[in-house]
């Protein structure tokens, strides 16, 4: 491991390091002192910084002036602590990472290999021969790997979509970047819920009052699930089951769990396996009973992921409907739809 | 099962545990896993936790169940109910039964009885009964060396997946016969042991060959026979490009074009396009991959049957396997004595057992070694008799 000196554009790319807050500590610098008319240009790309989470849902990169992005960051975080709203801490801390992880994509060897050693705990070894017809960056191992990639539901981050060899998985640096997105924005947020608030300057309170009135609503609670809103993995099992197949195990499984947790009653599930060949009341009653917590071990047991469904091949994603969801309980999201999709979506509501 | 059956087999296996008790592997941290057995009549005890072997083995020679269970999980309490065990992490696990494997042999040997009309019929479980299209439905699975070697050949892919892909050492891979249909490996690696279910998942997704997309081979929509070039794997590469173009190419190797094999592979992804070749890719990928079950590895909860205990349903041993190659489960998992047992048996096909053929039988009373008489107890096809 090379020891990498890390500079003030260094820094200015990734103020969310240890080093970035001893630099503005060394300057004795408070965060009232960057709230001072004298640090204005602080303030403005501090603000600009949540706008442009808010609005494009990505940080921009510009570090002509190191300084003013080092000293911006910490008091960006401490404006969004002041709005108290907690989807608005999520947006800024994942449009911070996108940020991040431009500059990372651009980054040398030896930087890389630092920062994700030290701060997400990866050694990524480079690869110099290609393998195959195929050219790679880096590798890591397995476990490092899946602990990340299992929050992706594209089939592309699927382990056997992958090229793996000698316990390793084979990367592009774009790739390796892509997959410490969720990382970075959750050591931004954590920086940032870890913020107490001192009490405001005026001048300070206004602006947490204007980025208040700008940011956008949060998103809408649940709505009662309704059989035609479904996931197709949860139709298709409820089908083979109206038709008297044999719905295999973990097909029943997710049926039972899914129900369960919209608020379907114990009695309602139980009804719907009359027509299974091995059915027994008495044992479905129990098994049901054991899946919603009320027997054994009192475990109420989760929806299995689509991850999980997709391995016990009872996926039947709709690319539309079911979009990026991680979970059917997720369905019918139309959280990260387009404009465009929305209108899909809707328009194909409408004709079911 | 009658009384006096079960008196007769719980004998037989506390027999086995007082004079081969040394048989029994002791689980690695035994202090941190949970156990559990079922008694011949009974039903499943679980949340138990031994100190040290000895205490375990006590036990299963005072109960000499039917079956003995341990967790792939390590816990802080293993005698907590489930949600307050405190899950530490867990050993990997993959199971193989033949019975999974759909074998052409499963409609000669296997049966299947109609609870509601008793008509009995050769094959595997159909969807109804079909005399009185009841959906109630017994099956007797029965085991045959075609089933056996089905079961060793997907367990020799499954040791050459760990060992290349996942580079696991032959030290941290154990390899048992199940006691009945199948292997058991059983994976105690430092590096894995903390992955969740969702990991898990993905690690057996990729054993079974499920998920693939033809564009991790280089082969998407539109591509262009240059592209195709370009960008298919060489049979040589490791993982799954690899083992899929090695398949691709015996497949197409009796083509016309044989001369350029990757032309020829080329031009039958070009014929089959995108959707076709991504049905063909399915096809091939469940063959070259390990068949097995997914929700056994994806458990990181599972009791799984103890090393060198006894199956319940077949009296043979979960027998650790030291060459795969050429182990014989009906000779080496042979594990009760040759003691004479006199049992009333009907309907029951043959069975090889160390070496010698007991059966067919049609319903008569024989003397059988206790080897065969607990197995054909144990498929439900035998008892003691009384008087």
């Amino acid at each position: 491991m090379s020891l990498v000196e890390l500079g003030v554009a260094d820094l200015a790319k990734y103020p969310f390091l240890p080093e970035a807050g001893e630099r503005i500590k060394q300057q004795g610098l408070s965060l009232d002192d960057l709230a001072h008319p004298d640090y204005h240009v602080v303030m403005e790309r501090a603000k600009d910084r949540i706008m442009e989470a808010i609005k494009r849902a990505k940080v921009s990169t510009n570090i002509d002036d190191p300084d003013k992005e080092i000293l911006s960051f910490p008091l960006a975080l401490l404006i969004v602590r002041a709005t108290k709203l907690e989807h608005l801490a999520r947006r800024y801390s994942l449009g911070e990472a996108i940020r991040v992880e431009s500059f990372l994509e651009k980054e040398n060897e030896s930087m890389i290999s630092h920062i994700f050693k030290t701060v997400f705990g990866i050694e990524p070894i480079s690869v110099i021969a290609p393998v195959g017809s195929q050219k790679f960056d880096v590798k890591i191992s397995i476990p490092e790997y899946l602990k990340r990639a299992i929050q992706f539901h594209s089939p592309e981050w699927k382990l056997i979509n992958r090229v793996v060899d000698g316990g390793y998985v084979y990367l592009r640096t774009r790739e390796l970047v892509r997959l410490i997105r969720e990382e970075i924005r959750r050591i931004i947020q954590e920086k940032l819920t870890a913020i107490k608030v001192p009490s405001l300057s005026s001048e300070v309170q206004l602006v947490v009052e204007e980025i208040s009135k700008a940011a956008p609503p949060p998103p809408q609670t649940r709505i009662a699930v309704t059989p035609d809103k479904y996931p197709p993995c949860v139709v298709h099992a409820l089908d083979s089951l109206s038709r008297g197949e044999n719905v295999p195990h973990y097909g029943r499984f997710l049926i039972t769990t899914y129900l369960l947790r919209i608020g379907k009653s114990v009695d309602d599930v139980v009804a719907l396996f009359p027509k299974a060949p091995d059915f027994s009341d008495k044992i479905t009653r129990y098994q049901v009973e054991h899946i919603g917590g009320l027997r054994g071990s009192r475990v109420r047991y989760q929806v299995p992921s689509c991850r999980t469904l997709l391995t016990h091949s009872l996926c039947f994603k709709d690319e539309y409907l079911c979009y990026d969801i991680k979970n059917p309980i997720q369905f019918p999201s139309k959280i990260g739809l387009t404009k465009l999709e929305k209108e899909k979506h809707k328009s194909w509501t409408r004709k079911r | 099962m009658d009384e006096k059956t079960l008196a007769a087999l719980r004998h037989a296996y506390k027999d086995f545990y007082f004079k081969h008790s040394a048989a029994v592997e002791i689980p690695s941290r035994i202090g941190e896993r949970e156990f559990g057995y079922i008694p011949f009549g009974g039903s499943m005890i679980r949340h138990l936790s031994f100190k040290e072997g000895g205490e375990l083995l006590a036990t299963l020679v005072k109960e000499g169940p039917s079956s003995a269970y341990y967790s792939c999980a390590y816990y802080h309490d293993p005698t907590a109910p489930m949600v307050e065990k405190g899950w530490k992490c867990a050993d990997l696990i993959f199971d193989i039964d033949a019975d999974d494997l759909n074998l052409p042999c499963k409609d000669g040997h296997d049966r299947w009885t109609c609870k509601q009309c008793g008509f009995t019929s050769i094959g595997g479980k159909p969807e109804k009964c079909s005399k009185c299209k009841s959906t109630r439905i017994s099956v007797l699975n029965w085991v045959c060396d075609n089933c056996l070697q089905g079961a060793r050949d997907e367990a020799t892919k499954l040791l050459d997946i760990l060992k290349g892909d996942f580079s696991l050492a032959d030290s941290e891979i154990s390899i048992y016969f199940s006691g009945s249909m199948g292997y058991h490996f059983s994976i105690q690696s430092h590096n894995l042991e903390g992955l969740d279910q969702a990991a898990r998942s993905e690690i057996a997704g990729y054993v079974a060959g499920i998920g693939l997309v033809p564009e991790s081979i280089g082969v998407f929509k539109g591509a262009s026979f240059e592209d195709l070039m370009r960008g298919l794997p060489y049979s040589n590469e490791p993982g799954w490009r690899g083992r899929l173009m090695h398949v691709l190419e015996l497949e197409n190797m009796n083509q016309e074009y044989t001369r350029d094999v990757r032309a020829a592979v080329v031009s039958t992804v070009e014929k089959l396009r995108y959707r076709g070749f991504k049905r063909r890719l399915e096809t091939l990928a469940r063959n070259v991959s390990s068949r097995i079950d997914p929700g056994v590895s994806t458990d990181v909860h599972r009791i799984f049957r103890m090393p060198g205990t006894l199956h319940g349903e077949t009296g043979l041993m979960k027998k650790r396997v030291r060459r795969l190659e050429d182990f014989d489960p009906l000779i080496e998992a042979v594990a009760l004595s040759e003691e004479p047992m006199e049992i009333e048996v009907s309907n029951a096909p043959k069975i090889r057992l160390n070496g010698e053929f007991f059966g067919p039988y049609r319903s008569e009373r024989v003397n059988l070694p206790t080897i065969a008489a607990v197995f054909f107890i144990g498929k439900g096809l035998a008892k003691i008799p009384d008087g």
